[in-house]
């Protein structure tokens, strides 16, 4: 595709897709299982009366997770077995990230980066420790359910407490994420990326100035 | 100190162990279980007070809410359940009263029937707290812990009964946003939570046996032998069991002449809050658990598709780049 660059695999796609549909129904179906949306009036808007209805949320929410445990588990063993790690963070990114972030904001000059944005690599580590706690503890949840494995009830308690926290925390940090990819111009060609796994090449050479070098070399390398 | 694999086998089984319970038999359906024999129970007609209900307020007593005033109501709602001016209010389940006995006119017979909660084998008030505050002892009992409650009466929601209650302006809500989450604190039996971990009997049992001695309508004792007298006893009786079959079996049974069908339609047809339903299915056996299964299946066949993925595209890559060479 001339001046385009590939950016995502229609694999990475996918994952990304299938987590963020999956984790959206989680969101709220998660938000559902607290006891919030009768009190809230939610279950009394129209189409939304099973909402009010605990097991009814809780059967969605289950549905939901066989998808996004999937992705989170094809993710982890797909891309940690080919060795792909341009997304796990490098020496010096925190600085480099409030430069980015300040950029967003007009102030000063963004640095170079790599395939990914320093502040990408960050929040990428967070969101995933996030995910990996929240997956991990609702994995237990249903295992204990199942009754496949036996807890103390005291371990049973401090699962399910994890598992609450940790799913306002991945709520937060997925409005930022997509806050963030929203309000900001200078993101939205990563969002249409995201869809379709291409980028503008001018875009990459003026915001990836480093990854662009990379590609070129690579080019050349070949060519020899 | 370097450790050896060895080592970490011991040490992680030592972890694992020291998280799961010592028998596993207590975990799930619990190592006690009451009987109750309605064809026993007369209401202690002539006591001021049934002497169940009345053991139970003194044991707990200290335990009752004592609510911070004025209560604030569950916003955007304008109510909130405030018990506390009709703590004396023994006809019904209450944050105050936990245990009642309800009383059944059937087929010109007196029946009383001792209320409170079943304590499941499988109970859909601890799976579901969003809180981890109820949890289910190895004992059998299921327990609130009032320090974690946030009343927000899931619990009550999820029970096939509905018999957690609420007392609102008490517990930690109170201290994050009380105006817009949270409502109080849940109460119901616990068993005498403190007296069956010392091997002593719930304070309502004891009450009863006082009584009528031999021919008490409560029975504590090892789960296996209160459900074998009570599959006897109907057998040889021509008595209905109650609460082994409902909601997927629970460490309370109740023994009657007369059906349970009867005792719900009587107990419908007085619109009482607490009814005897006979099919109470467990969700959490019939709709979750498969999801469940559902759910660990299909991440282990994930993993299997990540791993031969990762391999076949590495080893075309390989093969692309030897060609190229």
């Amino acid at each position: 595709m001339a001046g385009k660059i590939k950016r995502h695999s229609i694999i990475e796609i996918l994952e990304h897709w299938i987590l963020a549909i999956s984790g959206i129904i989680l969101i709220f179906t998660g938000l559902g299982c607290l006891p919030l949306f009768k009190r809230y009036y939610i279950a009394e808007i129209p189409g939304l009366a099973w909402t009010g209805d605990f097991n009814t949320v809780t059967t969605v929410h289950y549905i939901a997770s066989i998808f996004f445990v999937m992705a989170v588990s094809f993710h982890i063993f797909y891309h940690g077995i080919r060795g792909e790690f341009g997304l796990l963070p490098k020496r010096g990114d925190f600085g480099q990230s409030i430069k980015v972030l300040s950029a967003m904001f007009g102030i000063g000059e963004e640095p170079p980066s790599d395939k990914y944005l320093p502040e990408q690599r960050l929040a990428y580590v967070g969101m995933g420790i996030v995910i990996v706690v929240i997956t991990l503890t609702g994995i237990i949840k249903v295992l204990k359910n199942l009754e496949w494995i036996v807890l103390s009830p005291n371990v049973e308690s401090i699962n399910t407490v994890i598992h609450t926290l940790s799913g306002f925390v991945f709520m937060i940090a997925f409005v930022i994420h997509v806050g963030i990819v929203i309000c900001f111009k200078s993101n939205w060609p990563l969002l249409k990326s995201m869809f379709t796994g291409w980028i503008d090449e001018d875009y990459v050479k003026q915001r990836h100035s480093l990854w662009y070098k990379k590609i070129k070399n690579e080019i050349s390398e070949m060519e020899k | 100190m370097k450790l050896t694999r060895r080592g970490f086998f011991v040490l992680s089984s030592a972890i694992l162990s020291s998280i799961i319970l010592k028998d596993k038999s207590y975990a799930t359906s619990g190592k006690y279980a009451t009987l109750i024999d309605i064809t026993r129970c007369d209401g202690c007609s002539n006591e001021p007070l049934p002497k169940c209900v009345l053991a139970c307020r003194v044991q707990n007593k200290v335990r009752f809410p004592e609510p911070k005033k004025p209560i604030i109501p569950y916003w955007p709602r304008k109510t909130y359940e405030d018990w506390s001016d009709k703590k004396e209010k023994i006809d019904t389940l209450t944050p105050y009263n936990w245990i009642f006995v309800q009383k059944l006119q059937i087929k010109g017979k007196e029946i009383f029937i001792p209320r409170r909660c079943m304590h499941c084998d499988n109970p859909p008030c601890v799976r579901g707290c969003p809180f981890g505050a109820l949890t289910k002892r190895p004992a059998g009992n299921s327990v609130i812990n009032e320090k974690i409650c946030f009343g927000g009466a899931k619990c009550r929601d999820v029970c096939p009964w509905f018999i957690p209650q609420r007392q609102a302006g008490v517990g930690i809500y109170l201290h994050l946003l009380p105006k817009f989450a949270g409502g109080g604190v849940m109460y119901k039996c616990d068993l005498c939570k403190d007296k069956i971990e010392k091997g002593e009997e719930p304070a309502c049992v004891v009450a009863c046996k006082d009584r009528l001695k031999e021919k008490s309508v409560f029975l504590f004792g090892e789960r296996k032998t209160i459900y074998e007298l009570a599959r006897q006893r109907a057998k040889d009786e021509g008595l209905f069991i109650y609460g082994d079959k409902q909601n997927g079996g629970t460490s309370t049974l109740y023994l009657s002449k007369v059906s349970f069908d009867d005792i719900n339609k009587a107990l419908i047809e007085k619109r009482e809050r607490f009814k005897m339903p006979v099919e109470v299915k467990n969700k959490i056996q019939t709709t979750f658990n498969p999801i469940g299964k559902v759910v660990i299946s299909s991440g282990f066949l994930s993993i299997i598709g990540a791993v031969v993925a990762a391999i076949i595209s590495k080893h075309k890559e390989k093969g692309g780049d030897e060609n190229g060479r």
